[in-house]
């Protein structure tokens, strides 16, 4: 992956960041907060997965349209019929709510996108470490294990193929599956057993007989302090903007919006944090760069 | 009162309604975040009470494990959209009990998505997976249903059409429609039925041809280390 500043912040400010976006975007429906919430989540991954990130929004795009469409087929509601589809009105009204509602899914798919790649599972397990200790652990063994076990299913299969038991390139669903199910069985048993001795090497040296002490390898610098004071000024003017209507918007059964004001503003400055925090280091990369 | 109690009756009493109440004044896809914190709510209980039990090495280690297997599982068989993944949590319930079982659906689930993306459909993923997970080791325990292959089978196939199907179904009602009605939830339903159906059948696959030489080794663990067996009650 490729640098990124904002992933090199304290987990705790990356995760309230997501809450924050994610939260914000799924209630507010006003299509100008929208067109914000799809370019900032846009931007920002595009940075994250460089030119790969392109398929992913490109993919999105045929989902945006079904979504808009398919609403008014549900959704009859609204003064501005287009045409009629049996008894029922295909409206236009409705089909503005399905875009503002496809744009709603879109931005969240697209701030996942992001959280998947910021706020990665050993991140996940720092966060949370000290709060459900138990299944904390129990995930750092699963994200271990399951790449491991795909490397151990592999072997099993090569080491049957060399004593001429693997699968012909044709074989049934049947054979597949039979022999599926013998490699799944010789998985299962060697890992079970491996769990065994895991449990009893942990046991021996002593889990469970104190509170265990978590290894945190963030800790909460200057920026973060600072990066959590703007992100809850942001939130909260946004919230007061709300408070004051900014965001209204209702498309059935007539369109009203409410006028574009400085909610707005302090809506794309909260989501752009990440983008200015990421090009902010590259520019100071390349400048003292060139210095050399 | 065990503080896992306490912290059921708090959700169901207080938090739940709360959430209900406050999910009403939400613009937007209000309903949507209403319903997932419900999902996340729900779950809260069973969490706290398998942290407040301090699991033992083994069990945890065991629990992983099998986590890991019902995420790794579709390496194992060569059959591409091929999804073993309730089957095996489905046969951890049955071996290893209704908490087990709900850990492991729940876990494997987040895990699963941690692997390929995350997304809204997490948290009722997970829900889906646990209960069922949870369910399975309810009806199997104790020889209230014989553990055979036919009878895990059957009940796989309505396991997922059923429960784990519909309930994913409804995460992409309160994601994707405008607004909630019969029309629309059918349309859902009657979309996702595919995608359920084939999941049953890879389930009732798994049953018949794996279902007992799998439970057989779980058992075996079982037995040889005498371990996971502390089931009270259910």
């Amino acid at each position: 992956m490729k640098y990124d500043a904002f992933s090199k912040c304290h987990p705790a400010v990356n995760f309230l960041f997501f809450v924050g976006a994610i939260g914000m975007s799924v209630v507010i429906q006003h299509p100008a907060y929208l067109l914000a919430g799809i370019i900032t989540g846009a931007i920002y991954y595009l940075l994250l997965n460089g030119k790969k990130g392109w398929k992913t929004i490109l993919s999105l795009l045929p989902m945006f349209m079904i979504l808009t469409v398919i609403n008014p087929l549900f959704n009859t509601l609204g003064a501005t019929p287009l045409f009629h589809i049996g008894s029922r009105p295909y409206t236009l009204e409705a089909l503005f709510y399905g875009a503002a509602l496809a744009s709603m899914f879109v931005i969240m798919m697209l701030w996942f996108g992001c959280y998947n790649k910021v706020l990665t599972s050993d991140k996940f397990t720092c966060l949370f470490g000290n709060l459900i200790p138990s299944i904390s652990l129990l995930l750092v063994m699963v994200f271990r294990m399951v790449p491991n076990f795909i490397r151990k299913t592999q072997q099993i299969i090569g080491a049957r193929k060399s004593i001429g038991k693997g699968i012909s390139e044709n074989a049934t669903t049947k054979e597949k599956l039979q022999d599926g199910g013998t490699v799944l069985g010789a998985l299962t048993s060697w890992a079970l057993e491996g769990s065994v001795v895991t449990g009893d090497s942990m046991r021996a040296r002593g889990y469970g007989t104190a509170k265990r002490s978590s290894f945190m390898i963030y800790r909460m610098t200057a920026t973060d302090w600072i990066l959590l004071t703007v992100m809850t000024l942001f939130v909260s003017l946004t919230i007061m903007a709300a408070s004051f209507g900014q965001f209204a918007a209702a498309f059935v059964p007539n369109v009203s919006i409410a006028p574009v004001s400085w909610g707005l503003v302090t809506y794309i400055c909260y989501l752009l944090i990440p983008t200015v925090l990421h090009v902010k280091e590259a520019f100071a990369w390349h400048i003292s760069r060139s210095r050399i | 009162m065990k503080k896992s109690h306490i912290a059921t009756l708090l959700v169901f009493l207080l938090l739940i309604p709360a959430t209900l109440f406050l999910g009403t004044k939400l613009p937007g896809r209000g309903f949507y975040i209403t319903g997932t914190a419900i999902i996340i709510e729900l779950m809260i209980p069973f969490f706290m009470a398998f942290e407040g039990r301090r699991p033992q090495a083994r069990e945890l280690v065991v629990i992983a494990v099998m986590c890991a297997l019902a995420v790794a599982g579709r390496a194992a068989i060569p059959i591409p959209n091929f999804k073993a993944i309730f089957a095996i949590i489905m046969l951890t319930g049955i071996a290893f009990g209704p908490e087990a079982g709900f850990m492991v659906g729940a876990i494997s689930a987040f895990a699963s998505d941690f692997f390929y993306q995350l997304g809204p459909y997490t948290p009722w993923q997970m829900m889906a997976y646990g209960a069922g997970g949870m369910l399975s080791g309810f009806f199997f325990a104790k020889g209230r249903l014989p553990q055979k292959p036919l009878t895990m089978a059957v009940f796989g196939f309505f396991a997922v059409i059923l429960w784990v199907g519909p309930l994913l179904d409804c995460s992409h009602i309160f994601l994707m429609l405008s607004q909630v009605n019969w029309s629309g939830v059918l349309a859902t339903f009657i979309s996702g039925f595919y995608v359920n159906i084939t999941q049953a059948i890879c389930t009732v696959l798994v049953m018949l041809f794996l279902g007992r030489p799998l439970l057989e080794k779980l058992d075996r663990i079982k037995v040889k280390y005498g371990m996971m067996e502390d089931e009270n009650g259910l």
